[in-house]
């Protein structure tokens, strides 16, 4: 009893001494792929409220709020090329392990003027932290291959930094909205939320929430990968059937 | 109205790739060919992974070449002795050629080759077929009869060892030649996603000197038993057929073909040849420029490891 007392006791004094807390929630706990899919999107909602148990009965701002949407995890490799012998062709490459391949930032303001570019690194927040921090290359090519990974997760839709994303209704009140895009890698999402005061960060919250091929594709897709070898039988006689049937409807 | 592809996992349109099924359907039906050389390229072109675009048509070309190899066997002119040795080697080339497919995508070199594989394969192709159509075109506004060539002067390979009867093609000839065609097939198709009807013609009949009656419907077979081996490989270990992919392509094509054949019936042969030869070679140029141009991005990223999910 003496123990769990002391535990408690650490746990509480190792948290941080805000007397706000973050109520947070996402829309929808699952995101269900189907064969019309054409993205999707999701709400991120929640309130600042005094810690539970607190003296004090209201919060007091101005607070700010950034929210990471971190989609599943992929090894990936970023290749540069060159002109070699008058053809392009990839000549090196690095790779980037356990990397996001889907990752937004949502914030009420500028991100430079909620809080210092320090606490931001720390807490892996800029979009060119995630190459960073995941790269298996040396310095120099981490630095030079992340940034052009991030570039090129941009282009594609998947890294987002959206300065305006959060939007408070009141003092303590905010949401914001994610716009999921077709071709969002399926896989489970983690929406973590820093509330940050005069440039620290007080709380934090992290929502999860999965997005799942569901019914007749989440079938195929999992065949593929767990029968490969009669997903390729059906796929054949599918073939054939499909040639044989062309050839009797129009009798060639 | 998008469809979503499981395994490429993205969206594209259902009626852009119906539509596109049916437009090479139309255009493999007018010149006898599999389609596999057009469609690859124009999906890795609109945006599917190469790696997705190659294993998915050849289940098309499966698909696509079914239903011409059904009727020349009903009409007797398939030779399946020969058939048979040239799809137990060109199950083995595919073999090698999904290997060497898997060995190429890890190393992010899979889009150069199959690029250069394209560019080599379809300009030689295109301009040996171009030459022969223009001469032949030439030689018929002139008024010379052209007469068909016998195909009976022997080659040295043809006196190699192990010379087998074929009795349908009456021919008694080395099974070397036969097999080392075979696997160039099967290596060459299932890495390029291509069927390989279109050099497996000219090579029946120029080099193996096989009788015209017979080298269609012996090709058309020998594809879709490839491609059907090829099919299932690609799915074993790269497990990137995308069957609903395949399947959309599958409907154009088909019905495609069907059009196209009855187009073709308008057209002579050597103009059809020529045709092709120019859209061949269409396509060789295509890949080329994409080689030697500066690229809008020398930078690019793909995901490694099966499926990627972690």
């Amino acid at each position: 009893m003496r123990r769990l007392l002391l535990a408690l006791a650490l746990v509480l004094a190792a948290s941080p001494a805000s007397a706000e807390r973050l109520v947070t929630q996402v829309s929808q706990d699952e995101v269900s792929i189907t064969s019309s899919f054409a993205g999707q999107t999701l709400t991120l909602f929640g309130s600042i409220e005094p810690e539970v148990g607190a003296e004090q009965r209201f919060v007091e701002g101005p607070y700010h709020v950034i929210i990471t949407v971190t989609g599943p995890l992929q090894n990936r490799v970023a290749r540069r090329k060159t002109n070699q012998f008058g053809i392009w062709l990839n000549t090196s490459q690095a790779e980037f392990e356990r990397f996001p391949s889907f990752y937004q930032v949502l914030s009420d303001a500028p991100l430079s003027n909620i809080t210092d570019p320090i606490t931001l690194a720390e807490k892996e927040i800029p979009l060119d932290s995630q190459a960073r921090y995941t790269a298996k290359a040396g310095w120099w090519d981490a630095t030079v291959f992340g940034g052009e990974l991030t570039r090129l997760m941009q282009q594609k839709g998947m890294f987002k930094l959206n300065e305006n994303g959060v939007v408070f209704r009141s003092d303590t009140f905010y949401f914001a909205q994610v716009a999921l895009p077709s071709d969002a890698p399926p896989g489970p999402y983690l929406a973590h939320t820093y509330l940050i005061k005069n440039g620290q960060v007080i709380a934090e919250k992290s929502d999860g929430f999965s997005v799942r091929k569901i019914g007749f594709e989440r079938f195929l897709g999992q065949s593929a990968r767990t029968q490969p070898l009669l997903y390729g039988l059906v796929c054949v006689a599918l073939a054939l059937f499909t040639g044989w049937l062309g050839g009797v409807v129009f009798k060639r | 109205m998008q469809v979503y592809l499981p395994i490429a996992e993205l969206s594209m349109n259902l009626f852009f790739l119906v539509g596109i099924g049916g437009a090479v359907g139309f255009l493999s039906g007018l010149f006898g060919v599999g389609g596999g050389f057009l469609l690859t390229p124009l999906l890795i072109f609109s945006g599917v992974p190469s790696s997705v675009a190659v294993a998915s048509v050849t289940g098309q070309v499966v698909a696509a070449s079914t239903s011409g190899a059904l009727s020349y066997y009903r009409r007797g002119q398939i030779d399946l002795h020969m058939a048979l040795y040239l799809v137990l080697s060109g199950v083995l080339g595919a073999f090698g050629g999904v290997a060497t497919f898997q060995v190429l995508r890890a190393a992010g070199q899979l889009d150069l080759v199959i690029s250069l594989g394209f560019l080599i394969l379809l300009g030689f192709v295109g301009t040996l077929m171009l030459i022969e159509a223009a001469r032949a075109i030439m030689k018929r506004r002139a008024g010379i009869v052209v007469r068909e060539k016998l195909p009976n002067q022997h080659n040295w390979f043809h006196g190699l060892p192990w010379r087998v009867r074929f009795k349908k093609s009456r021919l008694y000839i080395s099974v070397i030649p036969v097999l080392a065609l075979g696997v160039a097939i099967g290596f060459v198709g299932s890495l390029l996603g291509i069927g390989g009807g279109f050099i497996l013609v000219p090579a029946l009949v120029y080099i193996l000197r096989m009788p015209g009656n017979m080298v269609i419907g012996t090709s058309l077979l020998q594809v879709v038993a490839m491609m059907a081996a090829t099919t299932i490989l690609h799915a074993v270990s790269s497990q990137s057929v995308d069957i609903l992919l395949a399947f959309c392509l599958m409907v154009g094509g088909t019905v495609g073909a069907q059009f196209g054949a009855s187009a073709g019936k308008y057209l002579r042969g050597e103009q059809l040849r020529a045709l092709l030869a120019i859209l061949v070679l269409a396509v060789a140029i295509r890949f080329g420029i994409s080689l030697v141009l500066t690229p809008g991005d020398v930078y690019s990223t793909a995901v490694i490891g099966a499926s990627g999910v972690i």
